[in-house]
């Protein structure tokens, strides 16, 4: 391997262009070899307006021995069989998540890259925003006391300019809402709070679609004790996006929209305060460079990337088990008989006083 | 005709009326539902449901004709642009002509009476005037060309609803947001009619427009049939809220007043599609409209050219809050397009619906209301 570990980012979509190839920039470690995209015109254009110095590819399997890892950003259904082919050739991956479509696709992934001594990182960028580790200190530390509860919403009208609009078959994107953003929901609180030993899960989907909406209630048995966590997922309507955690002391909160610090809420001789706690020295410009790095660290040193494909395979376990034991959320507005009257069900009647008056 | 097992092809399926339609055609259970999308981000709602997405655009036939395909039935709800309204109309009515559609559903608006409908146009024979106001009059002419396509052998219905309410709509969601920011006033006492139309009512009667051969080639006024206005619709939603405001009275006279020379309402409106102009989201939005029109100036006429309550929306998800004209003495003065939605004195007859269709609004307002409320705690507005 050269100083700069040779890289490739499959797929030009929304991510590759919003996330990856700025963190990729900005990294001294990689050198960037070739952006890879089966639309080889969406690369060359990628390409020119980033000022990039690498090739458009079509096919990754011409890559293999000119890299020595890649970012996948295909959309999901394609990430199990490109990780195997990628792994077989000897290239370490970074997996935008979810890692597959299934835990049993994750698993062979994980269990692939282990036999080959290859990373397999998993694209959870929220763990390396700040208020991620901030947090583990501050529930280690017993700054909340016993914890007790956490309400975790997140939700805004879906605007995800997805290149190929995988999303919205189920096929192709393994699921909805609680796939796209919920992955990184589950990833982060099991990581906090431990196993989730119990769950209710409601959804929106209708039958043969894929949920906008979802609340999840769960139970976790970790280290710190049974803590009770409820979690409301929307596409369509917007929410608090924050994470409140309650402990018998006092109770962290994370907005969403600023994942670099946690407040702290407690009182002072009854006196209601907050507390925002940040920190300091910790490296990167985004969550996505941290990423690269704890992959490229990875690589390098031979070590667990921060999120490894075992990670993945418990969340997708939980999420398969979410929908294999699913309850559609109540609508009680749109409940209507859905057989409009026809002109043969009824007698046309009089106009109303009303409408005589009009 | 039979709607149960056909194919049914949806425009405006990711909007509120289009969304609706879909759930309800889901509900019945019967007919297969093929939607266009123009936006594939805007699917949530509707992807949740056993329908079919098609990617397209109705300034681009041939998207259409992939779309449309075998679909026997056309429920006409896509807007887009005022400017584009008449050419994307005719486009969809073209392609269902060629391909033997058997219905077409077009749903136009009361509207085409503009934005105050003056009295004497309580029946759908009251002549249509030009307005002025480019959503009104493009959804006049858009009805002309639908009846033009009629003539010529497409099957069509045109459906003139008018304040179109219920869960998604931002007839509620807006007012909810604007109660809580102090933007609502009574303007003469809130007399001004309402006409509210419960978007399950209006879906009955299009689907009593696909089934009734008498609905061919003619318009229908389709409201609730109730004698609600604007005051009855306002106090509706300030119960609602756990902190209900004072909602303050206004005269239109207090409201002329109070505009003086500077004509707050223009040039609050003015500014705030300003700074909407300004915003990345919009500029983003212009790489969708096609490039000859991409112009600024034609954007600008575009987005002037909204319908009020899609300007509304604009501002909404562009975070542009709407300027709040106040008078000398800090008082609210509603905009201009308000002013004018809410002056009305005219009660719509939907009295040929009831004959023609058979059409019986089933939602009446406190039911409607319960509905409303019921998905706004849900949606999390309240």
């Amino acid at each position: 391997m050269t100083d700069r570990i040779r890289l490739a980012i499959l797929g030009c979509g929304a991510i590759t262009r919003s996330e990856h190839i700025p963190a990729v920039n900005a990294h001294p470690g990689v050198e960037l070899v070739a952006l890879v995209d089966t639309d080889t015109s969406r690369a060359n254009a990628l390409i020119q307006s980033r000022g990039l110095a690498c090739k458009a590819v079509a096919d990754y399997r011409n890559l293999f021995g000119q890299v020595d890892a890649l970012i996948n950003a295909l959309p999901n259904h394609l990430h199990v069989g490109s990780n195997l082919d990628c792994l077989g050739a000897g290239v370490h991956v970074l997996c935008e998540k979810p890692l597959a479509i299934t835990a049993a696709e994750a698993r062979s992934c994980t269990e692939f890259a282990e036999q080959k001594n290859l990373v397999l990182a998993v694209g959870m960028n929220r763990r390396f925003a700040a208020s991620h580790p901030l947090l583990k200190l501050v529930i280690a530390e017993g700054l909340l006391g016993n914890l007790q509860s956490y309400d975790f919403q997140y939700g805004g009208a879906f605007d995800w300019r997805s290149a190929s609009g995988f999303y919205f078959e189920r096929s192709k994107a393994g699921g909805g809402a609680l796939v796209d953003f919920g992955v990184h929901m589950l990833d982060s609180v099991i990581d906090w709070f431990g196993p989730v030993t119990a769950f209710d899960y409601q959804d929106d989907d209708w039958g043969s679609g894929i949920e906008a909406n979802l609340f999840l209630d769960v139970k976790h048995a970790g280290k710190f004790g049974d803590v009770q966590g409820h979690l409301r997922l929307s596409r369509t309507f917007q929410l608090p996006n924050r994470l409140l955690v309650q402990g018998s002391a006092a109770s962290a909160e994370i907005s969403v929209q600023d994942p670099e610090v946690v407040v702290i809420h407690r009182e002072i001789a009854g006196v209601p305060v907050s507390q925002t706690l940040r920190l300091e020295n910790f490296a990167g410009t985004s969550s996505y460079w941290r990423q690269l790095d704890n992959f490229v660290q990875s690589v390098r040193n031979h070590t667990k990337p921060e999120v490894d494909g075992w990670q993945a395979v418990r969340v997708l376990e939980l999420i398969e088990s979410c929908y294999a034991n699913k309850k559609r959320i109540a609508e009680p507005w749109s409940e209507i008989d859905s057989k409009p009257r026809s002109i043969e069900d009824h007698k046309v009647s009089a106009p109303t006083t009303n409408e005589a008056r009009a | 005709m039979n709607w149960r097992n056909e194919t049914i092809f949806v425009t405006g399926a990711t909007g509120f009326i289009g969304g609706r339609v879909c759930e309800r055609l889901i509900q019945a259970g019967g007919p297969r539902v093929r939607t266009l999308v123009h936006g594939m981000h805007r699917a949530p709602r509707i992807a949740r449901m056993p329908v079919e997405l098609c990617p397209g655009d109705l300034q681009d036939k041939e998207s259409l004709r992939r779309a449309l395909r075998d679909a026997k039935i056309v429920i006409h709800c896509g807007l887009g642009p005022a400017s584009t309204v008449v050419r994307g109309t005719e486009n969809i009515l073209q392609v269902a002509l060629a391909a033997g559609v058997q219905r077409f559903v077009h749903i136009s608006t009361a509207a085409v009476y503009g934005i105050t409908p003056l009295p004497g146009s309580e029946t759908e024979d009251a002549p249509l005037r030009h307005t002025g106001d480019p959503y009104c009059d493009n959804k006049a002419a858009a009805e002309k060309v639908v009846l033009d396509y009629g003539k010529r052998g497409l099957p069509v219905v045109i459906l003139r609803p008018s304040i179109v309410w219920g869960p998604y709509s931002a007839w509620s969601t807006r007012l909810i947001e604007d109660l809580r920011a102090g933007h609502v006033a009574f303007i003469d006492a809130g007399r001004g009619a309402c006409n509210t139309t419960y978007v399950d009512n209006l879906i009955d009667a299009m689907l009593l427009g696909v089934e009734n051969d008498a609905a061919l080639n003619q318009v229908f006024l389709i409201t609730d049939g109730e004698r609600i206005t604007w005051g009855d619709f306002i106090r509706a939603h300030v119960a609602l809220l756990a902190a209900p405001p004072e909602v303050q009275e206004m005269t239109r006279a207090e409201i002329e007043a109070s505009r003086g020379k500077k004509s707050g309402m223009v040039m609050g409106s003015v500014k705030a599609m300003a700074r909407v102009a300004r915003s990345k989201p919009f500029r983003e939005m212009l790489l969708q409209i096609p490039l000859t029109e991409a112009a600024m100036k034609k954007a600008w006429n575009w987005v002037g050219s909204m319908p009020p309550e899609k300007r509304e929306r604009m501002r909404a998800r562009f975070g542009v809050k709407r300027a709040a004209t106040r008078s000398a003495n800090s008082k609210f003065i509603p905009d201009e397009v308000t002013e004018a939605t809410q002056s009305t004195t005219v009660f719509f007859s939907i009295e040929k619906a009831r004959k023609t269709l058979g059409y019986q609004p089933r939602v009446q307002f406190t039911d409607g209301m319960k509905r409303v409320e019921q998905w706004l705690r849900y949606a999390a507005y309240l």
